[in-house]
């Protein structure tokens, strides 16, 4: 099963309710694909960090899909999204290799091995606090 | 002699993915990836920070989509 994250940024001179259809739209593509959508965050109208053409506040869609098949019409979303002038930016990040690898290391404990040693104890390593008088 | 030498302590630099067990750095979360944008918005470097090999490599690649989707400044003019 793959999962995906779909950041995109779109106008502030578009009205919420716009924003809220659009999403809607690329939502149903990837609904239609085979792929749903398992979580969606509306961050709202946020500061962009700089200057996009010329605009200095966005408001930021975020979408979490997971597909069964791997199937999904991400690309064609993504090929839309280029050319709606609306959106500013977008990205999409496959997510579930770097969150398996994560949960991994996770329940394996501390990774430099013997866990013998108290909580957070420098880590195994060997150089303490260097003092030198 | 040592008594003249300046007393000085060396902190011993830990990475902080390690010490606070974070092993997803998130390119969303902004005020995690601050921590490591000092003032002219480049990324802190690991002999720097102290963070190890294995967490710089996902902490560059947060650092440059965040950057992507204007959640973090590319410089600071």
């Amino acid at each position: 099963m793959r999962t995906y994250e779909l950041m995109f940024v779109v106008d502030p001179r578009v009205s919420d309710e716009d924003v809220v259809t659009m999403t809607q739209d690329y939502k149903n593509m990837i609904t239609t694909s085979g792929a749903q959508i398992t979580s969606e965050e509306n961050w709202g109208r946020r500061k962009l960090a700089y200057p996009i053409d010329k605009l200095n506040e966005g408001k930021y869609v975020l979408l979490y899909v997971s597909s069964e098949t791997g199937k999904s019409s991400l690309p064609e979303v993504e090929h839309r999204m280029r050319q709606n002038d609306k959106i500013l930016r977008y990205l999409t990040v496959r997510t579930d290799e770097d969150l398996k690898r994560a949960a991994r290391r996770q329940p394996s404990g501390p990774r430099t091995g013997p866990s013998s040693a108290g909580p957070d104890t420098g880590d195994g390593g060997d150089a303490e606090p260097e003092e030198e008088v | 002699m040592a008594r003249a030498r300046k007393v000085f302590f060396r902190r011993r630099k830990v990475c902080k993915f390690c010490a606070d067990k974070i092993d997803y750095i998130d390119y969303k979360d902004v005020k995690l990836l601050q921590q490591f944008i000092p003032e002219r918005s480049k990324i802190l470097p690991r002999r720097i920070s102290g963070t190890c090999a294995n967490h710089q490599r996902p902490l560059q690649q947060a650092i440059k989509r965040a950057r992507h989707l204007a959640l973090i400044p590319f410089t600071t003019d």
